[in-house]
């Protein structure tokens, strides 16, 4: 047992942080302003700049998926600006980590140098309106024609879809046969006959991320991913669980940057002749941020391992990683705002962004109260009968 | 970055807790009812070689690392076996014994280390007093020399195994003017002329455990008896804070495991309007939140573990975030595990019960919640 990073690790850790606070960090509040396109370009401009500086492909060696590369680095994108890392979390781990999984050759030779190098952007389209975490109610579909499949329907809450160049669609290839075994993935390109992006939505938090519907009436697909029909709704399940950590990713830097200007506010602003992080209401708030994020990053890193080394585990600690985070952060950023006060209420400031932004971990890609059933569930049938 | 277990510390955790569950469980739930020390307890954990798990065999231990010690407190933690008995070997052999045989001379070692580890001797340690706790450089007890003895005068409290130790590790300082650097340690021997106990006190939880002050009263001891020299008993003190953040810990993961289980296993059978309680969403949340709990807490315990056993300089951060953790949230924990099984719960015959009970003392023993959180914000505030 050894809980330090290896020294390739640390050093990673430590480049990409720099990068991220020298690069990305002072883009943040630049992406909540100004108008879609502006914002676009700079979120666009920023991932190719993460591509091009190697650290969208950190994690995909020869050997598979480095979990454990993609949360540090995700983390730390995270801490300098939570929009940038959600919407290269759907470009790089979701629709590019689908396509390194399950594509074939031919798709990861198509797709994955240009998503990985920040050149194209990648997006997965796979809720709907009616249909969340009950991925059985989905109405998209998909038919034959030819040699081709043509999709039809809308998917709801698409990240990254005003930009995307690529997509991920799960649609409906069989309708008869019920959703574990009649549901795809569809490699999409964005061309002229679709999909339609429609719908372009503003959100309380995450500003800078381009979401957008996609409409879509006999948009041809680019093919199924894998070319076996039927694994569409086990890859996305796979994807999820794999995906809780980069979720717990979004908490974690999202604590850690609470925390940095936190404590710096404790630090600089003194009341009744003290620091007022000396004063046990400030200082124990701080206490409780530090040991929430470390606990939250822990768990990421445990779960992340588990994935590297196939334990049988990893799933279950995925899910607890993303819930603990996720509610660290929120619980986190409002002992921010109690500390930073007036001060962090003002629009515009880091604190006013940090509080917005943490609310999408416990929501996006299964709710806390779906996390919790499915944590639950797993312990109960330990003992169902028995 | 390694998180595995050896398949030997596995196969040790699997069979301690096959033990705890068959020979040492069945007897706790009178034990503590008595809330009395059980001597039967106590002679099934020796008889298993548990008290001596992390000294030498040459000195009657195992040689164990301190990643196999906590396992063995999460082990039978999760056995069922009872928070105070669990307290009772945690300070005899980690805040007695080890300290011993980390600071003690050969001859002090050889004379006291192989019949704690046997269980045959019982040994406590008296650092708290009833004027100082955290703040434990403010004591009052004194040491003063005379000719090749000391002579020690003052009153510790709260001390685990008084009542039952036959060897006391006490904490005096033989210049109050030099504060912390003139604390030192003596091992005290039961029989000693001037030294006492009190009554055991009667606990909330960790019942089994026997509790009570040391009182020092003109005490002699031979000035072979100081453990590690004169003024350096700040740092053994010190020393203390690392096994109390993971191998003192580890049973409190083990009874929230216990907790789980038991939980797990009732909303399974219990039915209500028709149903097993489990299909309950508050049911299922509780549940899921104890295991994120068990989860965390096992990170951060052994951490603190793992970085002793390499050989690392305790982090004050870690440290606390294990300990501020499973106390705190160990504490909901095992209420949210009364909750699930209502009325029972409230019972003493249900396990839940009394690892409530005893669940609160994370919170409070060996530095509360407070000071946890004072390190922690005083660390970042620098």
């Amino acid at each position: 047992m050894n809980y330090q990073l290896s020294a390739d690790q640390a050093r990673l850790q430590q480049d990409v942080t720099a990068f991220c606070a020298d690069v990305i960090a002072s883009r943040a509040k630049k992406l909540e302003e100004g108008v879609p396109a502006e914002r676009d370009a700079l979120m666009r401009d920023s991932l190719k700049r993460l591509g091009k500086a190697g650290w969208l492909a950190a994690g995909y060696g020869e050997g598979g998926l480095d979990h454990v590369a993609l949360y540090l680095v995700g983390e730390a994108l995270a801490r300098a600006c939570p929009a940038t890392f959600v919407s290269m979390r759907s470009s790089v781990h979701l629709c590019a980590g689908a396509i390194r999984l399950f594509g074939t050759p031919s798709q990861k030779d198509r797709y994955l140098k240009g998503l990985l190098g920040g050149d194209s952007v990648g997006a997965l389209a796979y809720s709907e309106v009616q249909a969340g975490s009950d991925l059985g109610g989905i109405t998209a579909a998909a038919q034959a024609d030819g040699n081709t499949w043509l999709l039809g329907g809308t998917k709801d809450i698409v990240v990254n879809a005003p930009l995307a160049d690529v997509f991920l669609v799960l649609a409906w290839h069989d309708r008869a046969t019920g959703p574990d075994t009649g549901m795809s993935l569809f490699l999409v390109e964005r061309s002229a006959q679709g999909p339609g992006i429609v719908g372009r939505v503003e959100t309380m938090g995450l500003k800078g991320v381009p979401i957008a519907s996609l409409s879509m009436d006999r948009c041809p697909s680019a093919g199924i991913l894998g070319d076996n029909p039927g694994q569409g709704l086990s890859q996305i399940r796979r994807l999820m669980s794999l995906g809780s950590v980069g979720m717990a990713a979004l908490g974690v830097g999202i604590g850690t940057a609470c925390m940095e200007v936190s404590t710096a506010h404790a630090k600089a602003r003194s009341a009744f002749g003290r620091k007022i992080g000396m004063y046990q209401d400030v200082g124990f708030k701080l206490a409780d941020m530090f040991a929430y994020n470390d606990l939250g990053r822990m768990l990421a890193l445990r779960a992340a391992w588990g994935f590297n080394t196939n334990d049988r585990e990893a799933d279950t600690l995925a899910a607890c990683a993303k819930l603990f985070a996720s509610e660290a952060a929120t619980k986190i950023v409002n002992w921010g705002m109690q500390i930073l006060a007036g001060h962090g209420y003002l629009a515009g400031s880091t604190m006013e962004r940090l509080y917005r932004d943490a609310k999408f971990g416990e929501i996006c890609e299964g709710t806390s109260e779906m996390l919790r059933q499915e944590i639950a569930r797993r312990e109960l049938d330990r003992f169902e009968g028995v | 970055m390694d998180f595995s277990l050896t398949r030997e510390q596995e196969l040790f955790r699997d069979t301690v807790y096959r033990y705890g569950r068959d020979e040492v469980a069945p007897l706790c739930e009178e034990a503590d009812l008595r809330g009395e020390f059980s001597f039967e307890i106590w002679n099934r954990l020796a008889s298993f070689g548990i008290l001596g798990l992390p000294f030498p065999e040459d000195l009657g231990g195992s040689g164990a690392d301190i990643v196999t010690c906590c396992l063995a407190g999460e082990a039978l933690g999760h056995a069922g076996v009872d928070g105070g008995s669990l307290l009772a070997w945690g300070a005899h052999t980690y805040l007695c014994a080890h300290n011993i045989y980390a600071f003690g001379t050969e001859e002090q070692k050889r004379k006291y280390v192989p019949k704690l580890a046997s269980g045959e001797w019982i040994g406590c340690m008296g650092l708290t007093e009833p004027g100082s706790g955290s703040d434990a450089a403010s004591m009052r007890a004194t040491a003063v020399k005379k000719a090749d003895a000391y002579v020690l005068n003052g009153t510790k409290t709260f001390i685990t195994n008084a009542p039952v130790s036959d060897v006391f590790v006490v904490f005096a300082n033989v210049d109050r003017s030099r504060k912390h650097e003139g604390i030192t340690a003596f091992i005290v021997e039961k029989g000693t002329p001037g030294l006492s106990t009190s009554t055991p006190f009667h606990k909330m939880g960790c019942k089994c455990s026997a509790t009570s002050e040391v009182i020092m009263e003109d005490c002699e001891v031979p000035a072979d008896n100081v453990l590690g020299g004169e003024g350096k008993g700040w740092i053994i003190a010190l020393s203390g804070v690392e096994w109390d953040r993971c191998t003192l810990l580890s049973p409190m993961l083990g009874a929230a495991l216990f907790n789980l289980d038991a939980c797990a296993r009732y909303a399974n059978e219990r039915h209500q309007f028709g149903r097993p309680i489990r299909s309950f969403q508050a049911i299922q949340h509780r549940i899921a939140d104890m295991k994120v709990f068990i989860e965390a807490a096992r990170l951060a315990i052994y951490r603190v573990a793992s970085a002793k056993d390499r050989g690392q300089m305790l982090n004050p951060l870690q440290a606390a975030v294990s300990k501020v953790y499973a106390g705190d949230r160990g504490f909901e924990m095992a209420s949210e595990a009364v909750q699930v099984f209502g009325g029972y719960g409230f019972m003493h015959e249900y396990p839940v019960e009394r690892n409530f009970r005893d669940s609160k003392l994370a919170a409070i023993g060996g530095g509360t919640s407070d000071i946890m959180r004072m390190i922690v914000s005083r660390i970042m505030m620098m």
